[in-house]
């Protein structure tokens, strides 16, 4: 038994009601900021766990924004020129000054510009408290990124200090690489991490001068997991609630059957964790900013399947997800036997074995579901459950049941497969910790 | 402190069962869906005619005790074999309740089934005769099953789970050979660390095929590789799990669990700690499961010279990755998560190593080719992470097993 948090009683309505409402542009997109020239500052902030809890966060923001955890996701061109100055506004408790600040861009030739008002630390050039430095490199490989805290980074990434950057190819948005093989329908980012809070405790009320941070950073216990920022089921909810101001990121994928979505999975922190996502197997295409290609232009042919993406600190691994539901052996849109409203058609034109529109699998229209499901007294049912086995449609729940998943969609776990890292503060359900929802063709995504 | 330990539990043993059994007639669910089988035993006998390319297997869920490699009694929720009890009979749910009391088994049930197979698994709720106060239900999450449906995915929050004293008939379609696993999904956290964990392979379609590889002829394949290339003699599955002490007696004594503390103190190969993974045999049962066997699985891995061992390996531990080595033997690494490591274009990215490194919810292939000169020799297949080779407190055990040549 554990304290008996219901998933469903923890989201909000407003889930429910931005995939009902929200009108559905070209593609999901990740959030982020784009161009050539950022500023960022970083500031503290609070990381507000779903417990009710808060935490302190030293986070980098968008100019005069607030902090974020994870920073703003930086979305740039190949071949661009990039420029980042960063403001060191951090202010800490204690006698102490305020440490200074940088960034690393891992991957990346970054240097210190020309102009740079930095201050020369042991990894790169810092800003003292109040000052500046500013960085520039050539976004010369598309791919996925990390940057984060150059300066004591095992605190001050611990402390929020990281975040994601995407260069996107000459191909294209919706290519990942310069290769045909990384064309995507969808992208989300999965930035993973942790945090230990009694180092944020101790900071928050001694801080640089604490002397308890040493043996916390010599020996760490995280008990708070994160996705882009967010624990679960905070992860599910939408972008920029005001409720979370220092945590703009969600992480809420969705997909149509014969989509291909592309993963970008950082690992962020300091621990690995196994990203586990249910629905089907994933193909690693690249990692830490490289296609897996045998030479130049032979596409990802050194990729391969996996089904958990094994994420270690610092790496960034690339994966294409699909899911069509192909050869389960069953009808997943229900038979003429289950009720005329079921009964569909699956109309192959391009002899590919695939409706041409809704992407089911022909070889398997019209066969039933081989066993019978339960009577609902037999059952407990999850606040993603439609109250059907069937894609799109809405079954009858008893009240209270089901509710946040009002396309009738199948939705799939995605998370650390490091069970204990599904909590928030002992509390299970949480954490490092999603759900995938594949809707029918036709139901708009956000 | 063991002997005032041991009684504590001998007497929720004794009430809790007979709260249970008292109070067992919920729904009288029990049902066993298997077609062909007309009694629910997911077997077929007498008349009973089993179609082709059909699987069946009934799971209990519930709870029980397993021993630890330093004599701990340990309190564990897990799986039990019901296949072959009359589930679908007047006297059957009776039957089927008393055989799945404090029967679950650590590690769950080896699951072996075959591309092509059509698997009907039925998972009935038994409920924990250890724990009255609890009324969880339970699932069966297939991990890594390619194409899933969200029905039978078994995660909770995303379709349904079973009620205590019911049954829930899963489907799955095998179209994919490889090395799985599979868990319960409910309140994971707590269900997978208290044991509810098994190994699940599917062999390929490929075996009974005979290809020549590096001189030698097979005709048992890991994949459908169309040379031979993952071609073993013997397979043996190796399931990687640790478990946090505290955490289980806390469930024992009704207390409140201790997630955010959650520390793994045992180490272990298929269930067990080194020297109990070299045990051929099953563990002896603890009395406090009424004589049900509860470890039955050995990890002694015994092959002769020449002979191609394959390893499927999956972790299922809760709280760490874990690293797995090989000593004077190198690992061949020809899958990964349930696919041959080959691109998409038929460039093999096998590679050898001395040892992989396995987060929970991965599995990987591995093929041992035994030298020819190497009788009578034993290697080891341990972690390096050498102070998970201990049984809590005890010294040299913990996550290790031999490789014996005859
Ligand atoms: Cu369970
Ligand atoms: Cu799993």
């Amino acid at each position: 038994m554990t304290t008996r948090f219901n998933l469903t009683m923890q989201l909000s309505m407003a889930i429910v009601l931005a995939l009902l409402f929200q009108v559905s542009p070209l593609q999901a997109r990740i959030d982020g900021i784009t161009g050539t020239n950022f500023t960022l500052s970083v500031k503290t902030g609070r990381v507000f766990t779903p417990d009710g809890g808060s935490i302190l966060l030293w986070g980098y923001a968008d100019g005069a924004g607030p902090a974020q955890y994870p920073g703003p996701t930086l979305i740039v061109n190949e071949g661009d020129t990039i420029t980042i100055t960063l403001n060191n506004a951090l202010t800490v408790a204690g006698a102490n000054p305020a440490p200074n600040v940088s960034i690393l861009f891992p991957g990346q030739r970054a240097e210190a510009s020309t102009t740079d008002p930095g201050v020369p630390g042991i990894l790169t050039s810092e800003a003292v408290p109040g000052g500046s430095v500013t960085y520039t490199f050539i976004a010369d490989h598309p791919g996925t990124y990390l940057y984060y805290s150059g300066t004591d980074p095992a605190l001050q990434v611990e402390m929020g200090l990281m975040g994601a950057i995407i260069v996107r190819p000459s191909s294209g948005a919706g290519f990942a690489y310069n290769h045909p093989d990384t064309a995507f329908d969808r992208e989300y980012l999965f930035l993973l991490s942790e945090m230990d809070p009694r180092i944020h405790e101790a900071i928050e009320f001694d801080g640089p001068q604490s002397t308890a941070v040493g043996p916390y950073l010599a020996n760490p216990f995280p008990v708070v997991w994160f996705i882009n920022g967010r624990n679960a089921p905070d992860t599910l909810d939408i972008p920029n609630l005001p409720v979370l101001p220092n945590q703009p990121y969600n992480s809420a994928p969705m997909m149509h059957p014969g989509e291909r979505v592309l993963l970008r999975v950082i690992g962020g922190g300091r621990d690995l964790h196994p990203f586990h996502h249910h629905g089907n197997h994933s193909r690693i295409i690249a990692r830490d900013g490289r296609l897996l290609a045998s030479s130049p232009g032979a596409g990802p042919d050194l990729s391969h399947e996996v089904f958990t993406i094994k994420s270690v600190p610092g790496e960034t691994v690339d994966a294409i997800f699909e899911w069509t539901g192909k050869g389960l052996g069953w009808d997943i849109y229900g038979t003429p036997a289950d009720g005329p409203q079921f009964v569909h058609t699956c109309v192959d034109g391009n002899g590919d074995d695939f409706d041409d529109t809704t992407h089911e699998y022909c070889p398997d229209h019209d066969k039933p579901i081989p066993v019978v499901l339960p009577d609902n007294l037999d059952l407990a049912f999850g606040g993603f459950y439609s109250g059907s086995p069937f894609l799109g449609t809405l079954g009858s729940l008893p009240p209270g049941e089901g509710g946040l998943n009002p396309h009738g969609g199948f939705a799939y776990m995605w998370h650390s497969h490091t069970e204990k890292e599904l909590t928030n503060f002992d509390i299970f359900p949480g954490g490092l910790m999603t759900m995938l929802i594949i809707v029918p063709q036709g139901a708009s995504i956000p | 402190m063991a002997t005032g330990y041991h009684r504590i539990i001998m007497k929720i043993v004794l009430t809790g069962s007979l709260f249970f059994l008292g109070s067992s007639s919920v729904h009288a669910g029990v049902l066993v869906q298997c077609p062909g089988d007309a009694d629910g035993s997911a077997t077929w006998t007498g008349a009973e005619v089993q179609p082709a390319h059909t699987k069946c297997m009934h799971l209990g869920a519930g709870d029980g005790f397993v021993t630890m490699a330093d004599g701990k009694l340990q309190y564990v929720f897990g799986f039990s074999d019901l296949t072959g009890i009359a589930a679908n009979t007047p006297t059957g749910t009776a039957e089927i309740l008393e055989a799945g009391t404090t029967a679950a088994g650590f590690p769950a049930p080896l699951i072996v089934l075959d591309e092509g197979d059509e698997f009907y698994l039925t998972l009935t709720n038994i409920g924990m005769s250890m724990r009255p106060d609890l009324f969880d239900p339970h699932t069966v999450h297939f991990h890594g099953f390619p194409q899933a449906a969200s029905i039978f995915d078994g995660v909770p929050d995303a379709s349904i789970s079973i009620n205590m004293g019911s049954s829930l008939t899963y489907y799955f379609k095998l179209n994919n050979p490889g090395t799985y696993m599979y868990h319960c999904h409910v309140e994971a956290a707590e269900h997978m660390q208290m044991g509810m964990l098994g190994s699940l392979y599917v062999r390929a379609a490929q075996n009974g095929t005979v290809f020549n590889y590096n001189g030698k002829d097979f005709n048992k394949f890991a994949y459908n590789d169309g040379d031979g290339s993952t071609g073993y003699d013997l397979e043996y599955p190796i399931q990687i799990g640790s478990f946090d002490s505290a955490f289980h007696d806390a469930n024992l004594a009704v207390q409140p669990l201790p997630f955010a503390t959650m520390f793994d103190n045992y180490s272990m190969l298929n269930g067990r700690g080194y020297p109990d993974t070299v045990n051929p045999n099953p563990l002896p049962p603890p009395a406090e499961n009424g004589g049900k066997l509860s470890q039955i699985e050995s990890t002694l891995i015994t092959a002769s010279p020449g002979e191609s061992v394959l390893l499927r390996i999956s972790n299922l531990n809760v709280t760490r990755m874990n690293t797995l080595a090989t000593l004077g033997i190198p690992m061949r690494v020809i899958g990964k998560d349930a696919k041959q490591l080959r691109g998409p274009d038929g460039k093999n990215l096998y590679y050898k190593t001395n040892s992989i490194t396995v987060g929970g919810g991965e599995s990987y292939d591995v093929i041992l080719d035994i030298p020819a000169g190497a009788s009578g020799k034993t290697y080891f297949l341990y972690t390096t992470q050498l102070h998970y080779l201990s049984n809590d407190a005890e010294q040299f055990g913990g996550m290790m097993t031999e490789i014996r040549i005859n």
